[in-house]
């Protein structure tokens, strides 16, 4: 980095000890907090930063021990350590048991014992025939008192450096300190090292640059309202800030993509034209497949296709003249003109209660109030029989709608599914396949070349049955659609499993988004 | 949808080219038919067909003359057949049925088939229709079964009777020993499989020749003794049983055009019933009982959206394989024998649009102008939603199926109001959900390494008993949103709701809540015009130890319905 972009990037911290420290000071954290009033924190970040930018280097490096009072020790130093109020008490009171001296000094037993052991071992007290300590030679009580004056040299500051002790501390200091423990002793004893950093040969040129800039390290850091309210910021500069640090992390409040993308689709139908329609996940038999003429007989509609409800089993009543009209459908094809599936039309059968297994029971209910013309759509949620993997779900949406209409045909149909590639699914390329579904005839497959996926099958649709639309009391064509979004949404979502659509996690759900 | 697999050579053959790949994808349009696979290996193909009511395409014969016909081979005529007005009767080939069948099984059709030495790509083909019209077709044999048995050893006539399930024994098929007809139900496969299909029955369906030899006990297997057909027998003895008739007659009609296809020479078979059918007491099979349907071309042409003639109309239907004539403007159609799926005149449109091709019809746009629009469910749950992304909370969307375990047990409510699933595939998904609120907690649970504070929401459906309503239960849009933070409390809950409620332009108060999910007395129920419409508080730490949540959540839930009023 060149010099000009290197002051560009100094911290105030680093301007101001470049500007006031000569090329041969020895620079360390102490001296930083003596001469500069920084804090430790600080001193030690303006020495790392310097270092970083390779105008400081480290030069020496050594290990300093200092000793810190523990809570003990201020005990001791205050009261006396129980030596010296052990002597005291049986200078006043002649002789005592040890357990006499703990219970009236308020010592611990095992503390009176190991300064007994102590005090009769130098010669000061000893035991008598009735065992009770007694002065010996009170002079050599001055053998142990160098630890009154380590607690008084040591009270004196915060830390006592090993180098400020008087010599004749020294030793005490080292056989009283302890690294660990230190709270069950009375001095702690620590070890850091000191290093000394010395200005590389950048110096001069970096000063030099610093000076012309007119830098101060008294440059606006963050803009306050007081600095904007007094117009400080008129006399001082603005700290030029590393645009490069990286950027904390972002929580914001959005969409689900998913979501997102449901909301686009039904965006982009409500301007085609179609209304939206809605309805209950419970479903009767009668609106999930009678009255979309497929026989109660039908292989598709055995026990292990759909979900029964437990509990009621069957709706009170199906809407008349609905139920009789399909009823007679199924029996003899009504009036519809259809001979009908020839079969006993079972009328409990079909007010049995299941989860909607086809957005098409939605179409069916909307021809009861249907306006003609009329366009009308639903992104349904549906339920399964199936089990759960990647390609299958319990439950899903469908995307389902009809258009009812007296000039409504085959062409217009081929012409909604194209308007649907085009618009909905960006296809350039369309193709329709004959299909077969039990409700329409004639009944299409629209195939389509998307930009990314190929050909694929976007949907299917055809002309509802006169036995599906006659019934429900509309006498004009009705075209049924369903378009397959599941692959276009998974491929907009970035995803491969059909589960994910659904997913749990939090993160994953924040950090997904939509192409 | 029926999966067949068709030997490529014989296929070829029927269709009378050999199709390249492409070819056949586009010429299988004509049959519902989608080219699933090409096995170069064993020469099979493997093949889709999506039409549910065209069993007569499901076998390799019958496919390929659908795609021959439609290439421009003419209609084969098959001459086998009888009708009501015309019986081919057989003095010597009958079966004679025991009155007792009426209301177990009551009709029978079969035929003798005639013809080359059966050889194993024919067999197998035979094996496959049988499977796909009694699996598929015939509702997993409930409505057809199938037999086929070595001709020559059989002697008339055949008695088809209703016999006593635990005194008639005979070997079944794979089985070396005798069995009652009850221990064929409870220990051969095949009984097992299809036994639920006569089990209540007090007598059981029987098949026995002229000297008592056993053929088969339909629905279910045949004897070891004469209903085991080997490659190299060149004549075959073909039944079906079953409950409705035409569906009985249109498969009996099927098996026999496609064993004729395959070059041998169909036998009728007199049936002699006790009991009155809508056909007689006498059929004989195979039988043509499909009724003319006649379209009028202006209701096509209103229903394709283009102007076509009579004549062009009729041209199209003959060339998909149907029998026509024309009387002034109308068309009437005789199905072809192997086909019954003409309901209404518009099954006759269809036609017309697969024999002229899709590619003939033009995309028009439809003309009527419309008004698009939301539900106002919708729109109200967009409002609310953008709400709650304003205040700063991921949207998530769930499925509505769970386990009584997470939506009951672990939020220690009683779940009256929870919604079964009668017949659940597993214990993830039986019940719909009541609340939004476990899922809530759901996500909550597994996303401990998420960056804090967690805001989630979600807007959709619940759903819940309710005894008023005629489904019994009832269906609501929902809004919930949970917040987990090392420190969130009751007071940044009522700040949310505050918040949400002025956007959304209503008013409410709170009033105080018992409830175990809750913190009681640091939870409340959120009233809007004197209805209770939701919950807001902290979540318990109950709950939250049952979801092994260490954060400290609070959460809402409102009933969207009741306050779009």
């Amino acid at each position: 980095m060149d010099t000009a972009s290197i002051i560009s990037t100094l911290h105030p911290l680093e301007v101001k000890v470049l500007l006031s420290f000569g090329q041969n000071t020895l620079i360390t954290s102490a001296l930083l907090m003596d001469k500069l009033q920084y804090n430790i924190g600080q001193s030690n970040q303006a020495i790392s930063w310097l270092e970083q930018k390779n105008i400081l280097k480290e030069k020496s490096r050594r290990t300093v021990i200092s000793y810190t009072l523990t809570g003990l020790g201020h005990d001791y130093r205050q009261k006396g350590t129980p030596e010296e109020r052990i002597v005291s008490l049986i200078e006043k009171e002649k002789e005592l048991s040890l357990p006499e001296i703990a219970s009236k000094l308020g010592l611990e037993n095992k503390d009176v014992g190991s300064a007994f052991g102590l005090l009769s071992k130098n010669g000061v007290l000893e035991m008598n025939e009735a065992k009770k300590a007694v002065i010996r030679d009170i002079a050599k009580l001055a053998v142990i008192t160098p630890i009154k004056d380590l607690l008084e040299f040591c009270a004196q500051k915060e830390s006592v450096v090993e180098d400020e002790l008087p010599a004749g501390l020294v030793a005490a200091a080292k056989e009283h300190g302890k690294k660990r423990g230190a709270a069950s002793g009375i001095l702690k004893m620590s070890e850091r090292d000191v290093v000394e950093y010395a200005f590389t040969n950048t110096y001069p040129a970096t000063v030099a640059a610093l000076k012309d800039s007119g830098l101060t390290g008294d440059e606006i850091g963050t803009l306050t309202p007081d600095i904007i309210r007094s117009g400080d910021w008129r006399k001082k500069g603005f700290r030029s800030y590393n645009i490069n640090t990286a950027p904390v992390r972002v929580l914001l409040g959005r969409k689900s993509p998913y979501v997102d993308f449901l909301d686009k689709l039904k965006d982009q139908l409500t301007s085609l034209g179609f209304e939206e329609y809605d309805g209950p996940l419970v479903e009767t038999e009668f609106w999930n497949s009678d009255a979309l003429f497929m026989p109660q007989f039908h292989p598709a509609r055995d026990i292990h296709d759909v979900y029964y409800i437990k509990e009621p089993t069957h709706a009170k009543e199906i809407d008349e003249p609905f139920l009789s009209n399909v009823a007679s459908t199924h029996e003899n094809g009504w009036k519809t003109g259809s001979r009908g599936w020839c079969y006993k039309f079972d009328r409990n059968f079909t007010k049995k209660l299941i989860l909607r297994s086809q957005g098409t029971v939605l179409s069916a209910k909307a021809l009861t109030t249907a306006k003609i013309p009329g366009k009308y759509f639903g992104v349904a949620r549906c339920f399964r029989y199936d089990k759960v993997d990647a390609t299958h779900l319990a439950d899903f949406y469908q995307t389902e709608g009809i258009v009812l209409g007296d000039s409504v045909n085959l062409k217009t149909l081929l012409g909604l599914l194209k308007m649907f590639a085009e618009e909905v699914a960006g296809a350039k390329e369309v193709k329709y396949v004959p299909a077969y579904f039990p409700f329409t005839e004639p009944s299409v497959e629209v195939h389509i070349k998307h930009p990314i996926l190929g050909w694929f099958e976007l949907g299917g649709a055809g002309i509802f049955r006169p036995e599906v639309t006659k019934p429900l009391g509309i006498d004009v064509p009705v075209l049924a659609w369903g378009l397959g979004i599941d692959r276009m949404a998974l491929m907009s979502l970035g995803l491969k499993d059909l589960r994910d659509l659904f997913s749990f996690d939090i993160e994953e759900v924040r950090l997904r988004r939509r192409s | 949808m029926p999966k067949i697999e068709v030997n490529r050579d014989i296929f070829y053959s029927q269709v009378g080219k050999k199709l390249t790949p492409d070819e056949l994808v586009d010429i299988l349009e004509c049959a519902k038919g989608e080219l699933d696979e090409i096995d170069d290996a064993s020469g099979v193909l493997k093949i889709e067909l999506n039409d549910t009511n065209r069993p007569d395409l499901w076998s390799t014969m019958g496919l390929a003359r659908q795609l021959a016909c439609y290439r421009g081979e003419k209609r084969k005529a098959y001459g086998f057949f009888s009708t009501q007005a015309k019986q081919q009767k057989n003095e010597k080939k009958k079966i004679i049925v025991d009155k007792n069948l009426k209301n177990i099984r009551p009709f029978i059709a079969a035929f003798v088939a005639t013809g080359p030495k059966i050889d194993d790509a024919h067999l197998i083909d035979l094996i496959q229709s049988q499977e796909k019209l009694c699996g598929n077709y015939g509702s997993k044999r409930k409505t057809i079964a199938m037999g086929v048995y070595r001709e020559n050893i059989i002697s008339y006539p055949i008695q088809y009777s209703a016999a006593d399930p635990d005194k008639t024994m005979f070997v079944p098929l794979e089985f070396d020993r005798e069995l009652s007809l009850r221990e064929i139900c409870e220990q051969h496969p095949k009984g097992i499989e299809f036994g639920l299909i006569v089990k209540d029955f007090p007598r059981y369906p029987f098949l026995t020749d002229a000297n008592g030899e056993v053929l088969s006990f339909p629905p279910i297997i045949n004897s070891a003794k004469l209903g085991a057909v080997k490659v190299g027998d060149e004549k075959l003895f073909v039944e079906l049983t079953g409950t409705d008739i035409d569906t009985l007659l249109l498969a009996c009609s099927v098996v026999a055009c496609d064993l004729a296809d395959a070059g041998y020479s169909i036998e009728p078979v007199t049936v002699v019933y006790p009991y009155d059918t809508p056909y007689g007491k006498e059929i004989t099979t195979p039988f043509y009982f499909q009724k003319e349907i006649q379209l009028n071309i202006e209701d096509a042409i209103k229903l394709l959206g283009d102007v076509i003639s009579v004549d062009e109309a009729a041209k199209a239907i003959e060339r998909m394989g149907n029998p026509v004539r024309i009387d002034k403007n109308s068309i009437i159609l005789a199905p072809p024998e192997f086909r019954n799926d003409f309901m209404h005149p518009v099954d006759i449109i269809e036609e017309i649009v697969m024999g002229k091709g899709l590619k003939a019809f033009t995309p028009v746009m439809p003309k009527d102008f419309t008004v698009g629009r939301l539900s106002p469910q919708e729109e109200f749950s967009r409002k609310a939603r953008e709400i709650m992304t304003g205040l700063g909370f991921q949207e998530m969307i769930y499925n509505y199926l769970g386990s009584k375990k997470d939506f009951i047990e672990k939020m220690k409510i009683p779940g009256t109001d929870v919604i079964e699933i009668l017949n659940p595939m597993t214990e993830n998904y039986e019940i719909v959900r009541n609340s939004i609120l476990p899922n809530l907690l759901m996500s909550e649970s597994v996303s401990a390494n998420a960056v804090y504070p967690h805001r989630i929401f979600e807007s959709g459906k619940i759903a819940r008993k309710d005894s008023t309503e005629n489904y019994g239960s009832k269906t609501e849009n929902h809004l919930a949103f949970l917040v987990a933070e090392s420190e969130v409390g009751f007071n940044e809950a009522s700040a949310l709701v505050s918040g949400l409620f002025f956007y959304m332009g209503k008013e409410y108060t709170l009033a105080p809540l018992e409830d175990p999910r809750f913190i009681g007395g640091r939870s409340a129920r959120i009233i809007f015009g004197n209805k209770e419409v939701g919950l807001m508080g902290e979540i318990h730490p109950e709950i939250l130890e049952a979801w092994n949540i260490v954060m400290p959540c609070i959460a809402v839930e409102v009933n969207l319905d009741l306050i779009r009023g």
